[in-house]
């Protein structure tokens, strides 16, 4: 699936396009881990995801222990408010950050 | 709406258009329809990935009725058989570092649907899978200070007890 990377100082914010399910999950896993790879600070943000089932949480849940394990910083932003109720449901508000914009994800990271 | 459905991974896109289709020509709210594509999505996803231990193409069926409160799912497979409803719930209080990866598909279903049942009858497993639709659609007809009042914040302990009712039989 298309995910688009662009930087903005020391934060890269990852923007998956469409939807994240069984099908799409493992390219988006792929493509979010080589994200991770390249910078501490990682804004995905889910503007542009329409639709996310389990198999799209279980590699953000992955995401954020890679993240955790390598003493880095993510945020999920821009989350649509249907997507977020799934989030929240999985009880991933706890455990991830989920802020609504990119400027409270950079006050987020400090 | 009956979908018949081959047991490829590729098919889950081409039923989540089908069923936005449905929930449009029924007036069930975006996101109502946004949940009943997760419940689809997760259980064919399930049969998909488990019901088949050969490399055959399979085919199984979804049909999808709705009346004036509830849709009604029915999702019919000739595989081995298997209820899902028996794996155990994912722990949501754990931390990051101990929270394990999977086990939310089915977690997600039950939490968005009224009641969910399984049966095995003539060498098929059968999932039945009621969504009430009607709360949401008075929401969408209240006036709008109302509307945002009530949101659209999950209430995952609303239906736990008839669910539990449901599970194992």
């Amino acid at each position: 699936m298309e995910v688009k990377a662009v930087t903005e100082g020391d934060i890269l914010i990852v923007t998956p396009v469409g939807r994240v399910d069984t099908s799409t999950a493992k390219s988006f896993e792929e493509e979010v881990m080589k994200a991770l790879a390249q910078a501490s600070k990682v804004a995905i943000s889910f503007s542009e995801i329409n639709y996310i089932s389990s198999a799209g949480l279980r590699v953000i849940l992955m995401a954020g222990k890679k993240v955790a394990s390598t003493q880095g910083k993510m945020a999920l932003i821009n989350m649509p408010e249907k997507i977020f109720a799934v989030f929240k449901m999985s009880g991933f508000d706890k455990i991830l950050k989920i802020v609504p914009t990119l400027e409270d994800a950079k006050a987020l990271f400090g | 709406m009956l979908i018949k459905v081959k047991n490829n991974i590729d098919e889950i896109a081409t039923i989540c258009d089908e069923v936005k289709k449905f929930c449009a020509e029924n007036n069930i709210s975006e996101q109502k329809a946004y949940d009943i594509a997760v419940i689809i999505d997760e259980l064919a996803t399930n049969i998909i990935s488990y019901a088949y231990d050969d490399a055959q193409e399979h085919t199984f069926s979804i049909t999808l009725e709705k009346d004036s409160k509830q849709v009604r799912i029915h999702l019919v497979d000739d595989g081995v058989e298997f209820n899902p409803l028996q794996n155990g719930t994912p722990d949501l209080e754990s931390s990051l570092d101990d929270r394990k990866i999977g086990g939310l598909g089915i977690f997600l279903v039950q939490q968005l649907s009224e009641k969910v049942n399984y049966a095995r009858e003539e060498d098929q497993n059968k999932l039945d899978v009621l969504v009430n639709v009607s709360e949401q659609q008075e929401q969408d007809q209240a006036p709008e200070s109302e509307q945002k009042d009530q949101g659209a914040e999950p209430k995952p302990e609303q239906n736990k007890d008839n669910k539990k009712d449901e599970k194992g039989e």
